[in-house]
């Protein structure tokens, strides 16, 4: 019948359209696990297709790559870095969300404005004149001066974030709560907070990936080897003078990466949310 | 047993508390001393490994800890100068080429150091002692150096009956044979550090420079300038393809090692990966010693140096490390014979290195009779000549020539640039 | 206010109560709240900032002191080839990539608004390279573009779209540009998508019905009943996007390093490689500033804009 008929070409084509979009996203990363499972000879091999692995996978480069450079070093940078600047912006981001969502004291409309402003100040505008006060305290090359520079960008997105969330918490719950005796901070964790739980994790998941995802602080206030972190070393260190080790760059580029494929898998619907959330709430 | 009387006591205590002050030194504690080392990535991991190991025993021999960190080579320049602004960090440092010339005011008096080496390993390479020593005074020792070669494609060499070529013009007849057979010549023109490592040595023998000896006189605009422009014209046109306008500083080893390139001009980097990766072309590939022109053989080097931070407090037994990895002639050997040919010795009588002899086609890194330079030779490598290296004005002067731009005009751009980089 | 005022069950006032107290009162919870954040900033973002713009008008130099030199920084740099370079540089990478990403973004947000099926698996597909560390996925692209093994130059000639040996990306001018531009089209496409597509879903199909029962065909619902709702999505997206864009560091930085020749030098790898490779600290953060003007017209605008969304 050609009403049915219709519907499903046209979801067809849909689909179709679609192929495109989805070709261009995942292509890459479809191309760079293959390389890192080839072998050096086929990688290098003008006459091999690049597509497809031939002459059979390899694990060389993971192997390599684990146990000859200071690849598990760095990871472990990037994880502590990562745990510790998040912990600390979510806390701060909290406590000033919740402040500026729902309390009114002198300055809070020019402080709510001055979170999103800082929010927008690029790294790249920055990175100079922090390197020099990173020195000045005694943080150069150090990871440390990671974990304290993060949270100027962490903090303002956290509270921007969780500020929208702690906005949907109905006013009347909290009133509640403390018509029945408890302080302010009681109702900020005993029922504010738990309401506001998808709007933490969010934060959490945010912070923990735009920090694990940060470059040109961690190049600029890191540069030996055993302090630097994950991207820093596998974009930096896996290339000597012109020598380019691509099986060992692609492994890296993967490896380094599973952290943030794993939380993406499991809490995506979190990722979607938090994207839309600055925008359209 | 007797109690030392109070006069005893006091002389005693005096002297060395006179002692201690006149060294300058605190006591040190149990003999526990600590140094740091910042050490490049070599391009031979298993050298760094090495390292370490010499470090450990180091340490076990004569109670001196050492902290050995690395950094990538790029990533050096920045962390020194952070290192200077500071005034902390390391005690040790590995200077590359010029840059004890950067640090001069920051880096210890060596020349004693030296003097114990030479004397044991004979004179230092021009190139190691152009670039250590600062206006007379030793400011870091030589360690290792790693040069520039001719690199070929042996294999289509014998099936075309091609000659081995002895100077740059040799190159030109041959390189014609090897462009009409599909594989050309690969001389990058273009922004790195590869084509300066080319263009340096053509000008060099043909009696050319940029600088002059006294570090102020900009000498490009003149005949040997203009006959080097003459024959990258040549090679350009009738040896080489376009895209080498385009390269970076591993395209060469890249066109090499794929069975593009039959002849470039690079470290042992090149033969060495393509034997590692168990390339195709990897037997094919050999090395021969380095082109001469009129005014002599001149190949462009990077010497690599240890030196020692001056607010160092560790200068002494830092100095004890040095004496260890390079003094002992068992432990340089080793270090050495662990870099793969990539880090060869610097110093007259160690030449005919044994790590030549762990494969043939390190032979010919012999390059006896070769006069070693760095970038900016014969000027005095001060900052203002590094920047004029650093600004590319070398390979964009040539890449204006061969793209259609007269020698005259392009000569005449590159002496204002010079001049302008030399005025501040 | 009376809430913070009243002492519900307090009967005798002790020493430790008076400081909660304190804690219920809004007027000082809420700048003690506030108060880490302030400090965070105003140490670690206002402080650098004001010395951003000393370091701009003196002669810096990594390891020597510094004096106040005026405004020669950026004279000198406007007489630098790099410099001028650069700054076209950061307007036409900035414009080309904000308006494929706009565009497609809005196809791609169309497509995702339908009825699908693995509706959420296509959509985290989609997000994905937002997600993955640009640093790292720029690896891939990296050698994707490789002068001798590139994947896009094998595809090409395969297809018989390129001659071999096909282009060396990264080695000419604006194919280079072509380049970034790509791959910072790809990172930041599921940014323009999913939040257009949350756009998209907010818009009442009510008057999608109404316009139909009205005689108007595809083209023109998208026109007059899609466009206008969305476009305080759209501006509020493409602002973020113009200075995160502008201001974009990784993929130049590895894909390019900012050559070939500075023809793809942004602001911010060229205040890298002046301000901290050479050490020249003055005239690095005077590039780094003039990410200050683009950042002041952007937020001025979302200030404006947001404003006038909340009244």
């Amino acid at each position: 019948m050609a009403v049915k008929r219709r519907p499903l070409a046209g979801k067809i084509l849909l689909h179709l359209g679609l192929v495109p979009f989805l070709v261009f996203a995942l292509f890459p990363f479809y191309h760079m696990a293959m390389t890192s499972l080839k072998t050096d000879r086929e990688m290098y091999d003008r006459a091999a297709v690049p597509l497809l692995i031939r002459q059979g996978p390899t694990l060389e480069h993971y192997q390599k790559l684990i146990w000859e450079t200071g690849f598990l070093t760095w990871t472990w940078n990037s994880l502590l870095v990562t745990v510790l600047a998040t912990t600390v912006s979510v806390a701060i981001g909290t406590v000033a969300a919740y402040a500026l969502a729902r309390l009114k004291f002198f300055g809070v409309g020019t402080f709510g404005t001055g979170i999103f402003v800082t929010y927008l100040v690029p790294t790249s505008l920055l990175f100079l004149p922090l390197a020099q006060v990173v020195n000045w305290i005694g943080l150069a090359d150090s990871k440390w001066a990671l974990v304290v520079t993060y949270p100027t960008f962490l903090v303002p997105f956290c509270t921007w974030l969780l500020m929208g969330y702690f906005r949907t918490v109905p006013k009347e719950v909290e009133e509640c709560a403390m018509v029945d005796g408890a302080t302010r901070v009681q109702a900020l964790t005993r029922i504010v907070l738990p309401i506001a739980v998808p709007g933490l994790v969010c934060a959490v998941l945010f912070a923990f990936t735009l920090s694990w995802n940060e470059f040109i602080y961690a190049l600029t206030f890191t540069s030996s080897s055993d302090q630097i972190t994950a991207s820093v070393g596998v974009t930096g260190e896996l290339i000597r003078g012109d020598i380019y080790f691509w099986g060992g760059l692609m492994a890296g580029a993967m490896l380094a990466s599973v952290p943030i494929v794993l939380l993406y898998v499991f809490f995506l619907d979190y990722y979607v949310s938090g994207l839309t959330a600055g925008a359209v709430k | 047993m007797d109690r030392p009387t109070r006069r005893e006591f006091a002389t005693t205590t005096l002297a060395g508390l006179a002692g201690i002050l006149a060294a300058g030194v605190p006591p040190a504690r149990g003999q526990q001393r600590e140094i740091s080392y910042l050490c490049w990535n070599n391009f031979a991991p298993a050298s760094d490994k090495k390292l370490a190991e010499i470090g450990q025993r180091f340490a076990k021999d004569t109670g001196i800890k050492i902290k050995i960190d690395h950094i990538n080579a790029e990533q050096q320049a920045a962390k020194y100068a952070s290192e200077v602004q500071v005034q902390g960090g390391h005690d040790l440092v590995e200077m590359r080429m010029h840059f004890p010339w950067l640090y001069e005011p920051q880096l210890v008096d060596v020349s004693d150091l030296v003097g114990e080496l030479e004397k044991k390993y004979g004179k230092t390479l021009s190139s190691a002692e152009e670039t250590a020593k600062v206006k007379g005074v030793w400011r870091a020792v030589p360690q290792y150096h790693t040069f520039f070669v001719a690199c070929y494609r042996e294999d289509l060499f014998k099936k075309a009956g091609l000659k081995i070529p002895d100077t740059w013009e040799d190159l030109y007849t041959v390189g014609k044979e090897l462009k009409k057979m599909g594989h050309p010549v690969g001389i990058p023109i273009s922004q790195n550090y590869d084509t300066i490592s080319t263009a340096g040595p053509v000008l060099w023998s043909l009696g050319g420079m940029e600088v002059d000896k006294d570090g102020k006189t900009v000498r490009i605009n003149g005949p040997a300038t203009e006959q080097m422009l003459e024959w990258y014209r040549k090679v350009y046109r009738d040896c080489m393809e376009p895209e080498v306008l385009s390269w970076d500083n591993a395209a060469n080893n890249n066109s090499l090692n794929a069975g593009k390139a039959g002849w470039i001009h690079n470290p042992v980097s090149a033969y060495i990966v393509a034997r590692n990766r168990k390339m195709v072309t990897a037997d094919g590939i050999n090395h021969h010693k380095s082109l001469a022109g009129p005014k002599g053989r001149h190949e462009t080097d990077v010497p690599r140096h240890i030196g020692i931070w001056k607010f160092s407090k560790n200068v002494e037994p830092a100095k004890e490390w040095i004496r260890y990895l390079l003094g002992k002639k068992d432990v340089l050997d080793e270090y050495i014979m662990s870099g793969d040919a990539f880090n060869l010795p610097v110093y007259g009588n160690l030449q005919d290195h044994p790590v030549l002899k762990t494969d043939p086609k390190f032979a010919a890194l012999r390059q006896e009779g070769v006069q070693f330079h760095c970038y900016g030779w014969p000027a005095p490598p001060s900052d203002k000549v590094q920047r004029i290296t650093n600004e590319w004005v070398l390979p964009n002067m040539i890449a204006k020539a061969v793209t259609g731009t007269s020698n005259k005009d392009a000569m005449a751009w590159a002496e204002k640039e010079m001049k302008r980089i030399m005025a501040g | 206010m009376a809430v913070g005022d009243l002492r519900v069950g307090a009967a005798v006032p002790r020493p430790g109560l008076r400081f909660r107290e304190l804690l219920d009162h809004e007027r000082f919870l809420g700048p003690a709240f506030v108060t880490p954040a302030l400090l965070l900033i105003g140490l670690l973002v206002a402080y650098p900032f004001c010395m951003a713009l000393y370091m701009a008008l003196s002669n810096a130099y990594i390891g020597r002191p510094s004096h106040f030199v005026g405004l020669q920084n950026f004279v000198a740099l406007w007489e630098s080839d790099a410099f001028r370079q650069t700054f076209q540089n950061g307007f036409v990478f900035t414009g080309a990539a904000v308006a494929c990403k706009l565009v497609l973004g809005i196809a791609l947000a169309l497509l995702l608004n339908q009825q699908l099926w693995f509706k959420r698996l296509i959509r985290g597909a989609v997000l994905l390279p937002w997600v993955i560390p640009t640093a790292l996925s720029t690896l891939g692209w990296w050698w994707m573009f490789n002068s001798l093994y590139s994947v896009v130059n094998w595809t090409g000639i395969a297809l018989g779209l390129m001659d071999p040996p096909g282009p060396n990306w990264l080695g000419q001018k604006y194919h280079a540009m072509a380049a970034v531009v790509t791959v910072n089209v790809w990172r930041g496409l599921p940014f323009f998508a999913i939040t257009i597509l949350a756009g998209l879903v907010s818009i009442p199909k009510e008057l999608y019905e109404a316009a139909e029962a009205d005689g108007a065909g595809a083209v023109s619902r998208f026109w007059h009943v899609t466009l206008p709702l969305l476009k305080p999505v759209l501006a509020i997206v493409v602002l973020f996007s113009t200075i995160f864009t502008f201001s974009d560091f990784n993929i130049v930085y590895i894909l390019t390093h900012g050559g070939p020749i500075n023809s793809t030098h942004l602001f911010a790898t060229l205040a890298r490689q002046i301000g901290f490779e050479s050490g020249q600290l003055g005239q690095g953060a005077a590039i780094s500033l003039y990410l200050f003007p683009v950042l002041v017209f952007v937020v001025w605008i979302q200030l404006k804009f947001v404003r006038r969304q909340a009244y």
